[in-house]
């Protein structure tokens, strides 16, 4: 289908040679050398649907740049399969790249040498972009990232801010229903970052493009994701929500209350348990899977005792994500 | 058609941009010429000391420089960001040539323009007018294609040698040093007659590495000496088809490579 990405149990292994310790030990390995199978992604399926956004979220060495190289054909699974707008991406290289937009944050898809502008004409003239097309885009782009303040200037002068915007930029002359973005705001000030997130909003909302994101930005995630899908140590931990995330890993919200004298009984609201007191200073915290939501808590405090003072602490993304982290670590064990 | 239009646009750029750059230019063309310094030492001690070599006239002799000298300008022109891909591989340049809609082998050969081509081919062509003003030979039509069909098929072999090392980059990013020996052996024993070379060393220069067919064959070819070459005159005379056939193996070698790569830097 357009514009959809499908993975069905797609692993990816290398065979590298076991570092043994010591300089005996490299000449060991010199001589007879240990090989072993690393799996880089192991049986990993999920879907993404034409105009949604997903962030593929993981730590260091999850795996998530390997799985953008089988999506994009840069490199061929072991096994399973993966369809990107209806292709095969691995099996047809160059009618796939025609469907996909890709932008490294850490590499640059321009040509060193030449102005940004050249690079643009040049892929219009590789991807049959008719002339009319190609400068209504590039008047799109210019209006959301600034672009035609530095394109007359070579890729090799510009600074990374401008050098990523300039990338997503040609990623994305030639139209493609799917975009792959492999860390783009990294190393990005806050100001530019934000100019990026727009502008990958407006492909989203307005253009229906379908993206898959990968990123650390936690920020970045929580203004952008509708979705995510959670690997670690080439496995997947979790597709779903990032309310789904936040309840499965860990506390993520504190109600903190000061009650007026007289209070005796302190039996929370269902879904709420009492996690300290000291006086009249309570912090209640979410109890089970079907503890509410921050606002509900908030209210069914309110209405149960009577408080002069409340406020609220909500984990931040990040801590969640760390949770998350953490809890895939035994299951990497096996791998 | 279009592929021909994107080629030459992006070469036009690549060399306009260059250009801008002044003295980084001049200094580019100076290199590629004082490079072959070596070669123009030995055709002039060649000319000025020694009447011949190896049972050839030093004139005949001038002819195997010659053709080797512009086989490299030709290869270095057209084929050659094959050499030294190691880099290039190593800093995921290459994955993004596989997201582009044409051939990675193209992508790579439009990378820059190579502008110390200018002083390979100059020195080169001046090198081969010298050997042509010399020779004794009756330079026919006939002759005049077989010496252009075996410059192509020189530059094809040599380019092929330099996808095999591609190739092997692909998967061992230090092979780029192999790249490097290999362009050093070229260039050092392009210039002789190979049969003053002891037999085992002439013989791994025909057989192993196919130095022979640059430029040694067809010279020994093209001056009557085809027969004193220790290998059947029909496989000397056919050096271009091998050139032809090697460099249709390196690329079956480069596409297999490719599908077998498993890239770099995670």
């Amino acid at each position: 289908m357009i514009g959809s990405i499908e993975v069905r149990s797609l692993s990816r292994s290398f065979t590298t040679t076991v570092r043994r310790p010591g300089f005996a030990g490299a000449l060991r390995s010199l001589v007879n050398p240990e090989r072993a199978v690393k799996h880089a992604v192991s049986d990993i399926s999920f879907d993404v649907v034409p105009g949604e956004l997903l962030a593929l979220l993981g730590p260091n060495g999850a795996g998530k740049s390997t799985t953008i190289k089988m999506l994009t054909g840069i490199l061929t699974p072991t096994s399973g399969e993966a369809r990107v707008a209806g292709v095969v991406p691995y099996e047809e290289r160059e009618r796939n790249a025609r469907n996909i937009g890709a932008v490294f944050g850490q590499r640059t898809q321009l040509w060193w040498d030449l102005p940004v502008r050249e690079s643009f004409a040049i892929l219009r003239d590789i991807y049959d972009v008719p002339g009319a097309e190609h400068a209504a885009r590039l008047r799109e782009f210019d209006g959301i990232l600034e672009l035609s303040a530095f394109w007359d200037t070579r890729v090799r002068h510009l600074s990374l801010g401008q050098r990523v915007r300039c990338d997503l930029a040609a990623a994305l002359l030639h139209d493609p229903p799917v975009v792959f973005l492999d860390e783009p705001t990294i190393g990005m000030d806050v100001v530019v970052k934000e100019q990026v997130r727009e502008f990958l909003r407006h492909q989203v909302e307005q253009r229906g493009r379908t993206v898959l994101l990968t990123t650390h930005d936690m920020t970045e995630v929580e203004r952008l994701a509708e979705r995510v899908v959670l690997i670690n140590h080439g496995r997947l931990v979790l597709d779903g929500s990032l309310d789904e995330i936040r309840r499965k890993f860990g506390s993520t919200w504190q109600v903190r209350a000061t009650l007026a004298d007289g209070h005796t009984d302190l039996a929370p609201p269902p879904g709420i348990v009492l996690l300290r007191q000291d006086g009249p200073q309570v912090v209640f915290g979410p109890d089970g899977p079907e503890a509410p939501t921050v606002h509900q808590a908030l209210k069914a405090v309110i209405e149960r005792y009577e408080v002069t003072g409340i406020a609220i602490d909500e984990a931040d993304l990040e801590d969640v994500m760390r949770a998350a982290y953490a809890h895939a670590e035994p299951a990497a064990e096996g791998v | 058609m279009n592929a021909v239009r994107i080629a030459w646009r992006i070469t036009r750029l690549n060399f306009r941009s260059q250009l801008e750059y002044r003295t980084e230019f001049l200094l580019m063309v100076a290199i590629g010429a004082i490079w072959q310094v070596s070669v123009i030492v030995f055709a002039t001690v060649l000319l000025t000391r020694f009447t011949g070599m190896g049972g050839w006239d030093s004139s005949d002799v001038l002819l195997i420089p010659a053709t080797r000298m512009l086989a490299h300008g030709l290869f270095v022109l057209v084929l050659g960001r094959v050499h030294g891909l190691g880099r290039f591989i190593q800093e995921g340049r290459i994955d993004i040539c596989l997201l582009r809609p044409i051939p990675v082998h193209r992508q790579v050969q439009l990378q820059y323009f190579p502008t110390n081509a200018i002083g390979d081919l100059t020195v080169a062509a001046g090198l081969m007018a010298g050997a042509l003003s010399r020779s004794h030979l009756d330079w026919t039509a006939g002759r005049i294609t077989y010496l252009v069909i075996c410059l192509i098929g020189g530059m094809l072999l040599e380019a092929a040698l330099f996808t095999a090392v591609a190739c092997a980059s692909l998967r061992f990013p230090a092979a780029d040093y192999w790249g490097r020996w290999l362009e050093e052996l070229l260039g050092t024993f392009g210039s002789y007659p190979l049969n003053v070379l002891p037999k085992a060393v002439g013989g791994f220069l025909t057989f192993g590495l196919p130095l022979a067919f640059v430029a040694y064959f067809p010279a020994a070819v093209l001056t009557g000496h085809g027969h004193d070459t220790g290998v059947p005159f029909w496989l000397a005379a056919a050096s271009p088809l091998l050139g032809v056939l090697a460099y249709l193996g390196a690329r079956l070698l480069w596409r297999w490579s490719l599908n077998h790569y498993t890239g770099v830097n995670g």
